[in-house]
């Protein structure tokens, strides 16, 4: 009995071909998937922003340059005033060089030009002019 | 290796050579620091300038100013101007090994003794030296010590006395009759003069 189903079984569930273009037929019913398209809304900018925009590049342009030639002309400035405070004390310190120089070479003008002492006139009580 | 050591033998007896030929500081006095000295003085002048300073404080000078004019005529030749002077308050307090010092360094070749002046009423010893180069005063020092002050001046450069003498009258440097080299290349002291035009 057992065997008997068994066998009933086994012809029940055997594999079975599917009839032709079944697949085909399967395919074709299922419904058509639609491609996922992302929509990115374009706007137009404002006319402020496209002017802003236009404008950046030569505004960063010609700032730059206008803190460049400040910044030489306040460099340039600069050096010129210490240049003129150093060559204005190297003035001072020549000119005093010069009067100390010219000082010492006075002292050295009177030292050679002090009269010699003059010579002692003859004792008269010292001896007696033999000649 | 002996190529590299002959190479360095070469060079080591060139460079001096070399230095020698062109030597801008030629004449110029080595000047001790005095630092301590400048501690106690009660005035102290202390200049320094080299070529550079010197050509930069020439740019400066007055030429309306005849004294600044005459400098400026001086200084355009000079390659430096080096000037120690320290007055005290008492007598004798810097130490004389510094001066004789720099005295030693002017008895080497070329330098030349124009005046040698001691005061004994005084106690003033003034000494002029120039340094003579082809002819030419190439550098000029003096050392002046006192009891209470000393000052050690050196001018370095082509030394025109003839323009030192311009300056007679302004600066009150008198006529030290010291105009030719060949007068100072003898080392004998200068004749007597006359007066300064002041």
């Amino acid at each position: 009995m057992s065997e008997d189903f068994e066998n009933q079984l086994r012809r029940a569930l055997r594999p079975v071909e599917p009839p032709s273009g079944f697949a085909e037929r399967v395919v074709a019913a299922l419904p058509e998937r639609a491609p996922r398209v992302a929509t990115v809304a374009v706007l137009p900018p404002s006319p402020r922003v496209a002017a802003w925009r236009r404008l950046t590049a030569p505004a960063a342009l010609a700032a730059s340059l206008t803190l460049a030639i400040l910044l030489g002309q306040h460099m340039g400035a600069e050096r010129a005033q210490r240049e003129q405070q150093a060559g204005l004390a190297a003035r001072r310190e020549l000119m005093e060089a010069l009067r100390v120089t010219s000082r010492k070479l006075d002292l050295a003008y009177q030292a050679v030009n002090r009269p010699a002492p003059e010579p002692q006139p003859p004792d008269p009580t010292r001896g007696e002019d033999h000649s | 290796m002996n190529r590299v050591a002959l190479y360095l033998a070469v060079l080591c007896c060139a460079v001096p050579a070399l230095a020698q030929g062109v030597n801008p500081s030629r004449g110029q006095l080595k000047l001790p620091e005095f630092a301590s000295l400048a501690d106690k003085a009660s005035e102290s002048v202390t200049v320094t300038l080299d070529s550079q300073l010197l050509g930069l404080a020439c740019r400066f000078l007055d030429k309306n100013d005849p004294q600044e004019a005459s400098a400026q005529k001086l200084c355009t030749s000079l390659t430096g101007i080096y000037v120690r002077q320290y007055t005290f308050e008492s007598d004798y307090a810097y130490p004389k090994a510094d001066i004789d010092g720099i005295r030693r360094q002017l008895s080497a070749p070329g330098w030349s003794q124009v005046v040698g002046a001691r005061s004994k009423k005084d106690q003033t010893d003034v000494d002029v030296y120039v340094l003579i180069d082809q002819g030419k005063a190439r550098s000029l020092a003096i050392i002046s010590s006192e009891p209470r002050e000393f000052a050690i001046v050196n001018i370095i450069g082509n030394i025109d006395l003839e323009q030192l003498h311009d300056l007679e009258g302004k600066f009150g440097v008198p006529d030290l009759q010291i105009e030719t080299g060949k007068q100072a290349a003898t080392g004998k002291p200068a004749e007597k003069s006359p007066a300064p035009k002041k």
